[in-house]
């Protein structure tokens, strides 16, 4: 039954073989890489549906001024048609020479949203610039220099994966056109298994009298992080932000084996996934058993990190792995 | 998440799109509403006022809506609206496929959109239906005024498109739409100039509008009621000669039968089937008059007409017409006919010979001597009396009319007493002996028909004003009626009205005594009512000027002004050719030439760049450079030695709300001049520098800072 998850995409993108067929030629022909300036060649202008209403109002003001010999109506006619000449250039103009940066996010799990983050740079300021990421989108109305926004996304499966293509479009001015321009994402991001809770295994009660006491030094600030341990001092001076770490007398030292769970493969590396953070999160000392790997005991973020990789890019398909 | 969400809730109800995503907010309901109202401006001299009614109450339901304190107009409100807008149309003009009925549906229509607007795509429809009403409006009107009117509500509306598609801010929706009319205009011009013109396709309903107030029969009272009017009939400019005051006889069309009370036209396809002939014996369509030899040469007169909208076919023209630019219906009483009627204003070039046709009408005599045997007794004895009295001379038997009219106490009149009786000329020469020209033309010419001679009333125009720039112009007022009798051979042309009132031939109506209360009676805010203001005088000639080549040149850019012009362009450009390959005769100079004339446009061009933009704006040490010696003519200059940044520093607590811009101008500087950055950023930064230090200068007061208001930052100028 796992076996059906070895598709061929994710050993693509794992493996360094360059994409190959119409798809990927495509790919290559029409999108652009994050960092680089929107070239002429990479921006496409399609027609949208009121344009075409456009087109088809210069004709009816065009018969209306045949037919009534009219020569405001024909001029009105050859003003709209001009007006829809220059919003061509003007929308491509909007478009082209943005470049795009993508952050992105520092950890993302399978099927948990992450968001990625897209900020845009332009020499000349540009106006209503929309970003489409799958289902979702968000439109930046004005850009001066820089302007950032962040997009959900959800990776579908862990591993090494690139996030999706990230479409640029604009409609700026009149709507009646669209100039569109593709960014596929060049760098991969290693998504993490979906955490799963193992049923009845409640969270252990936090011990008591083991608060973290002994300074032990700084670290960088991460999200999350409880603003009292935040050294405020040091931030005053350097301006970096860091945590003031404790060392906490370890709790727990134990073994997360992957033979111990139960299920499919998929969701022992999710319970295993859930567990390693819960155990993070407690301060224990773990260590992790997979077939063909053994991770020994550790603490801290350096450890959490290491075993949630080691979970992300478990081949399932490797021989003996069903352990049932 | 967005950096840019800080600018939004500053107008948190200013927002084109509501929250989710679909639904029209406030903002662009308004808009749209404004579109409305400037389009329905158009329309409003000519349609009915009620529709600024349904306007008003079709916004005012919307916007309750929008505030939720009445429920979304169903399907039997829109309907119902629908049903009023006919009903109310249907009242108007009690029917709905004319024209005015069909404008006021578009309309009614276009108004009653706005109930049922809802999202976007909504919202461009109703855009689009407004530029349509907009071309639309140009079937009443195509004057400047108009022009330009259509010209703002464009504008207005491109505006709105420009907020659909996700304006931030009204300055650059404005700026955005100025710059797209200004790039697309020369785009217009030369798409105007360039396409070949069609003619009609397919005939479309027509405007009812008849701007001379000319009717098929001449009963007293018509004319007079005309000159009330200073409606404008014609323009025409003249190619070499022009007619001197006396020749200004405008022929429009014949009256050639009469009941005794009334005279009447007969028109080709009635005279046909009475006298039992074929109407090509009458009329005959063509480019040259048939009815006049080809060797008699050219006319007398060349004529460019610019002739306003008529439903009816009427053409005037000065004396007989010999030639067209174009195929009209010609006649055989020596007068012209459209093919179509004309729902805008045309040009015309007429060859007209300036006198009475020479032809004889294919009617025959008899036609043209009948007279009703019982009406008006005394005046055929009169008619009998003075032929018997002349002993068959007619020039003497003429002479005697006229002197009939100037002898007798005959006054000339804009406002006659009724004639109700049934014998109306016999009560005209006899008892009230008062009236203008129609009464003395068919008093003359049922005197002549009884003494048996052919004579006919013919119904045009007299004079016209003249303007500096040549051409003439030709009122409603100036309509008039004469006689032509059939003399030696030809048509000769007899204006009794000359004989009472001379003044009226020279000078024209308004120069009549007794006649001024009637004249423009209707139209009492008439410009023409100031001609005797000198400067009034003057700015009128000079807008009618304006107004006359805007509709001769842009109006009248139809088939042949296109291909003329289109030729003409093909000559100058050919001559232009010619010139160069005369003037340089090899290749290499033709070369070189044009080498030069590129070197020089681009040098021009770059030029023209740099000088646009600012030298002080281009290097940060530059802009610095500029703000310090404001800020010394303010008596806040560097001291020696003190760096830039540090000069700013320290005067910023002395510049009040700008000293917080100071600061941010000396941070944003020392990063441009030490911090390792790259180009991208490099220009960000000198942009930023740019705008506060821009905005700063608005700020910054001219004079000498006083002392007392320091340090109070409370404005934050540079955010």
């Amino acid at each position: 039954m796992s076996a059906a998850r070895a598709d061929p995409s994710a050993s693509g993108v794992r493996g360094e073989i360059a994409p190959r067929g119409l798809r990927a030629w495509l790919g290559r022909r029409l999108t652009i890489a994050p960092g680089e300036p929107l070239p002429q060649r990479r921006l496409f202008l399609l027609p949208t549906r009121f344009g075409l209403a456009w087109l088809a109002l210069v004709g009816v003001l065009l018969l209306f001024g045949v037919n009534y010999q009219n020569s405001l109506a024909y001029a009105l006619a050859f003003w709209l048609a001009g007006l829809a000449v220059v919003v061509l250039l003007r929308t491509w103009r909007n478009l082209l020479g943005v470049a795009v940066e993508l952050q992105l996010p520092r950890e993302a799990f399978a099927g948990r949203e992450a968001r990625l983050g897209v900020a845009l740079r332009a020499t000349r300021s540009r106006t209503a610039i929309g970003l489409i990421l799958d289902a979702h989108d968000v439109t930046l109305p004005r850009l001066e220099t820089e302007a950032t926004a962040s997009l959900p996304w959800r990776p579908g499966h862990r591993g090494w994966q690139l996030p999706p293509m990230l479409r640029l479009e604009t409609r700026w001015p009149l709507g009646l056109v669209r100039a569109v321009a593709w960014v596929q994402p060049t760098t991969r991001l290693l998504v993490y298994p979906a955490p799963l809770e193992a049923a009845g295994t409640e969270h252990r009660q936090l011990g008591e009298g083991l608060d973290a006491t002994d300074f032990a030094g700084l670290r960088r600030f991460e999200r999350g992080d409880s603003a009292t341990r935040v050294a405020w001092k040091q931030w005053s001076r350097s301006g970096i932000l860091t945590t003031k770490v404790f060392s906490v007398p370890p709790r727990q030292q134990l073994w997360l084996d992957y033979a111990t769970c139960r299920g499919s493969p998929e969701r022992r590396l999710s319970l295993l996934c859930a567990r390693v953070m819960a155990h993070h999160r407690a301060g224990d000392r773990y260590g992790l058993r997979l077939p063909g790997l053994e991770l020994p005991r550790g603490e801290g973020e350096r450890q959490r990190r290491a075993a949630l990789e080691a979970l992300a890019l478990f081949p399932v398909t490797t021989n003996g792995v069903d352990g049932e | 998440m967005i950096g840019w969400q800080g600018r939004r809730h500053r107008h948190p109800p200013g927002v084109v799109v509501l929250a989710d995503g679909h639904e029209l907010g406030a903002v662009m309901l308004r808009q749209l509403f404004i579109g409305q109202c400037l389009v329905l401006a158009l329309h409003l001299p000519w349609m009915p006022a009620w529709l600024v009614g349904l306007a008003l109450v079709v916004a005012v339901w919307r916007y309750f809506q929008l505030r939720q304190r009445v429920p979304p107009a169903g399907r039997l409100v829109r309907l119902g609206g629908v049903a009023l807008l006919l009903g109310a149309l249907w009242l108007e003009y009690g029917a709905l496929h004319g024209m005015d009925g069909l404008i006021g549906l578009l309309l009614g229509v276009y108004l009653l959109k706005l109930l049922e607007t809802h999202d976007r795509r909504d919202a461009r429809v109703v855009v689009v239906i407004g530029i349509i009403a907009t071309g639309v409006a140009f079937l009443h009107y195509q004057g400047i005024l108009m022009a330009l009117g259509a010209l703002m509500a464009l504008a207005w509306l491109l505006q709105s498109l420009t907020w659909l598609a996700g304006a931030p801010d009204a300055r650059r929706a404005w700026s955005e739409t100025g710059w797209l009319l200004l790039f697309s205009a020369p785009l217009m011009v030369a798409l105007f100039l360039a396409v070949p013109r069609l003619g009609p396709l397919w005939s479309m309903p027509q405007m009812d509008r008849a701007s001379t107030g000319l009717t098929d029969e001449v009963s007293p009272g018509d004319i007079a009621q005309l000159s009330r009017s200073d409606a404008r009939a014609f323009r025409v400019s003249f190619d070499g000669e022009e007619p001197a005051t006396h020749e200004r006889y405008w022929r429009v069309y014949t009256l050639s039968g009469t009941d005794g009370r009334r005279w009447f036209r007969a028109p080709p396809d009635e005279l046909a089937a009475t006298l039992g002939r074929s109407e090509e014996d009458f009329v005959r369509q063509a480019q040259r008059s048939p009815w006049v030899d080809e060797a008699a040469g050219a006319g007398r007169f060349r004529a460019e007409l610019l002739l306003e909208p008529d439903s009816r076919p009427w053409l005037p023209s000065l004396g007989t017409p010999l030639a067209s630019d174009s195929e009209q219906r010609y006649l055989a009483d020596g007068t012209l006919e459209r093919v179509t009627a004309q729902g805008s204003r045309s040009l015309l070039r007429l060859e007209s010979s300036g006198a009475a046709p020479t032809n004889a009408d294919p009617a025959g005599d008899a036609w043209n001597t009948l007279l009703p045997t019982r009406d008006n007794p005394r005046t055929r004895a009169l008619g009998e009396r003075l032929w018997q009295e002349s002993g068959g001379d007619t020039h003497a038997f003429l002479a005697a009319i006229m002197a009939h009219f100037g002898e007798s106490p005959f006054r000339y009149t804009l406002m006659p007493p009724r004639l109700g009786s049934r014998h109306r000329v016999d009560e005209f020469l006899f008892e009230s002996r008062a009236g203008y020209c129609t009464h003395y033309a068919s008093a003359a010419a049922t005197l002549i028909r009884a003494a048996g001679l052919p004579a006919r009333l013919v119904v045009g125009f007299l004079g016209g004003e003249r303007h500096p720039d040549g051409y003439f112009t030709v009122r409603d007022y100036d309509a008039h009626a004469w006689v032509e009798v059939w003399l030696d051979g030809a048509w000769q042309r007899l204006d009794p009205t000359a004989a009472i009132a001379p003044g009226r031939i020279e000078l024209g109506p308004q120069a009549v005594e007794g006649s001024a209360e009637a004249f423009l009676a209707d139209s009492p805010f008439s410009s023409l009512r100031l001609r005797e203001l000198a400067w009034a005088n003057r700015l009128r000639l000079r807008w009618e000027n304006l107004e006359y080549q805007w509709q001769r040149g842009v109006i009248g850019y139809q088939r042949e002004a296109a291909r003329e012009f289109m030729l003409r362009l093909g000559e100058r450009l050919e001559a232009g050719y010619d010139w160069l390959g005369t003037h340089l005769r090899s290749a290499w100079a033709v070369a070189a030439w044009l080498g030069g004339t590129a070197l020089a446009l681009a040098g021009s061009a770059w030029l023209l760049r740099h000088a646009l933009r600012q030298r002080r704006w281009r290097h940060e040490s530059a802009m610095l450079g500029y703000l310090q010696c404001r800020l010394e003519r303010l008596g806040l200059g560097p001291d020696p030695g003190e760096t830039p940044a540090g000069h700013l520093r320290r005067v910023a607590p002395a510049c009040g709300p700008a000293g917080e811009a100071l600061r941010t101008v000396a941070e944003e500087y020392e990063r441009l001049a030490y911090a390792p950055l790259n180009e991208v950023e490099r220009s960000a930064g000198r942009r930023r520098l740019r705008k506060v230090i821009k905005e700063m200068r608005r700020r910054l007061p001219k004079r000498r800072y006083r002392a007392h208001r320091t340090g109070a930052a409370g404005d934050d100028v540079a955010s």
